[in-house]
């Protein structure tokens, strides 16, 4: 019992078979769960309105893919997800450098700053619903303004956090505001600006899915929406499902290495959910 | 900000919100759109002040706290055991890490259709998406926060005698503690998130319901006083309970590393 204690799982390096045993019991809880869904199915005897069994959830999955409605929707979603992440990051990112270089600004605008970040985006899509209509203009806009204050937080961090000797010494080298902000800001920014990244990508993920709910006539919130409106409960779970592996896989293969190369690289790790 | 910040900082900060208010006051005068679009400031106060002498924005306030609590409650209740059991068994952890990590994935907002199946419009469906969504944030903390613990505390413990139960007690259960209230503000902005947008879709009161409810009528005063008090909840709980929650257990265990 200590001994599994002692090691921080996910830290420590396993050998091979250690390895094939971790994702073979993996493997087991994942098969047992959908054993144990689609053995209760009769079990509840609801009918597949309430309580959809995996078979039905992939026969709904297959038909989604041979109609071509799973693709179409799923590139619709990433679209808003992409377009709101990159929006939103990049105002993030230039709001937290002209934030985190002048004093006045900062002492200025911090209250503002904090009381419409505690206005939730899910608080705003109602008025964005009675100013845009329900579409993309809302579902974007709403990525928008939730991928923005964690950025702009962990950039106003990092900023402040680049050695005053550095800027010091560019200076007497005969540097411009510009160089400075290149060479010494811009990279002691980088690791927070990842970290806010990392922050918002999860919470816009979770809005992307709500605001696709309330405004959209596509996606994959609104397939998930659309299922049960519909009386066609599997399609509602192939959504979840979609939803969910689209979520590992991009926090997996994308958010995790990309943190792993700068955060963890250039150590001055901040603890951005603390600070957001 | 710290603590001595100069008076003239206060003044600076409220700048932007006069600012605002101003704007807010003067565009109605200035510039022809339809009211619907956002409603003279004076509306919104009146409607304000209207909302709060019959109570029922009190009402909605409240019956929104109640489910946060409720389902905060119910979350963190189901995440200790669970997440104990997986920090304290490589076999346990092993087994439910694919299916867990899935789940968490999905945690939250997403299950509001099939909540509406289940269990209708109104409390069940509510309290069920806010308690998941916490579930899976706390899990995360109580993990994170045994794996924490310092070997060296362990054999502490032990050397002195200290096995099973006692050191459940004394060392475990507060260092997942620990890290489950550190964790706490992360935790609850997805719960408060997942409270409104479950008022939304499936609510039958709160503040999440209101606001949402109000686009149907066009009633943009409503929505906007939504908002308003949205953001001033939670700020008020950040200002009282969850700093104070952090100022507590960092000065009594700040030696715990984060």
């Amino acid at each position: 019992m200590s001994r599994a204690l002692a090691l921080p799982l996910g830290l420590s390096q396993p050998r091979t078979s250690r390895r094939f045993g971790r994702a073979l019991k993996g493997f087991a809880g994942v098969a047992v769960l959908l054993l144990a869904w689609q053995l209760s199915v009769p079990i509840v005897g609801l009918g597949p309105y309430f309580y959809p069994a995996p078979t039905d959830v992939i026969a709904a999955f297959a038909d989604l893919i041979r109609k071509g409605i799973l693709p179409v929707y799923f590139a619709d979603s990433m679209e808003r997800y992409l377009a709101g992440l990159f929006i939103g990051a990049l105002l993030g990112i230039a709001g937290g450098v002209l934030i985190g270089l002048n004093r006045t600004v900062a002492l200025t605008l911090s209250p503002l700053l904090k009381f419409l970040f505690a206005i939730v985006e899910v608080a705003w899509i109602p008025i964005f619903v009675v100013w845009f209509g329900y579409g993309v203009k809302t579902i974007v806009l709403a990525l928008v303004y939730v991928v923005f204050f964690p950025v702009l937080y962990n950039t106003l961090l990092g900023v402040r956090t680049a050695p005053q000797v550095l800027v010091n010494a560019l200076r007497s080298l005969g540097a411009n505001r510009l160089q400075v902000l290149r060479y010494a800001i811009l990279p002691a920014a980088l690791p927070g600006i990842i970290t806010g990244l990392r922050v918002g990508a999860g919470f816009a993920f979770r809005g992307l899915v709500f605001a696709e709910i309330v405004a959209a006539k596509t996606g994959i919130g609104y397939l998930i929406f659309e299922g049960t409106q519909t009386q066609q409960t599997a399609r509602t779970i192939v959504g979840m499902i979609v939803m969910g592996l689209t979520w590992l896989a991009i926090d997996q293969l994308y958010l995790r290495p990309l943190e792993r190369g700068t955060v963890q690289r250039w150590g001055l790790t901040v603890d951005a959910e603390q600070r957001t | 900000m710290n603590a001595n910040k100069p008076r003239s900082a206060t003044w600076l900060g409220a700048l932007p919100f006069v600012f605002l208010l101003v704007g807010w006051w003067l565009l109605p005068r200035l510039v022809q759109y339809p009211a619907y679009m956002l409603p003279p400031i004076g509306d919104v106060v009146a409607f304000a002040r209207e909302s709060v002498m019959d109570g029922s924005l009190l009402r909605n306030v409240l019956a929104s706290v109640a489910r946060l609590a409720a389902g905060f409650a119910i979350g963190i209740a189901l995440a200790l055991p669970l997440g104990l059991a997986i920090a304290l068994n490589r076999h346990v952890a092993d087994t439910f890490r694919p299916v867990l990590s899935f789940l968490q994935a999905i945690a939250g907002i997403a299950w509001v259709p099939l909540t509406i199946i289940w269990f209708g419009i109104g409390n069940g469906s509510v309290i069920f998406v806010i308690a998941n969504t916490i579930f899976f944030a706390s899990l995360y903390n109580v993990v994170t926060g045994v794996q924490s613990i310092p070997t060296s505390l362990y054999r502490a413990v032990r050397s002195h005698g200290g096995h099973g139960w006692s050191l459940l007690v004394n060392l475990i259960l507060p260092g997942a503690l620990v890290q489950l209230l550190l964790g706490i503000r992360t935790s609850m902005a997805y719960g408060w998130r997942a409270l409104v947008a479950a008022e939304m879709i499936a609510g039958s009161s709160g503040l999440g319901f209101m606001t949402m409810e109000a686009v149907q009528w066009q009633r943009t005063d409503t929505i906007i006083l939504g908002m308003i008090v949205i953001g001033l909840i939670w700020m008020l709980m950040d200002r009282t309970v969850f700093t104070e929650i952090e100022r507590r257990t960092v000065g009594r265990w700040g030696l715990l590393q984060r």
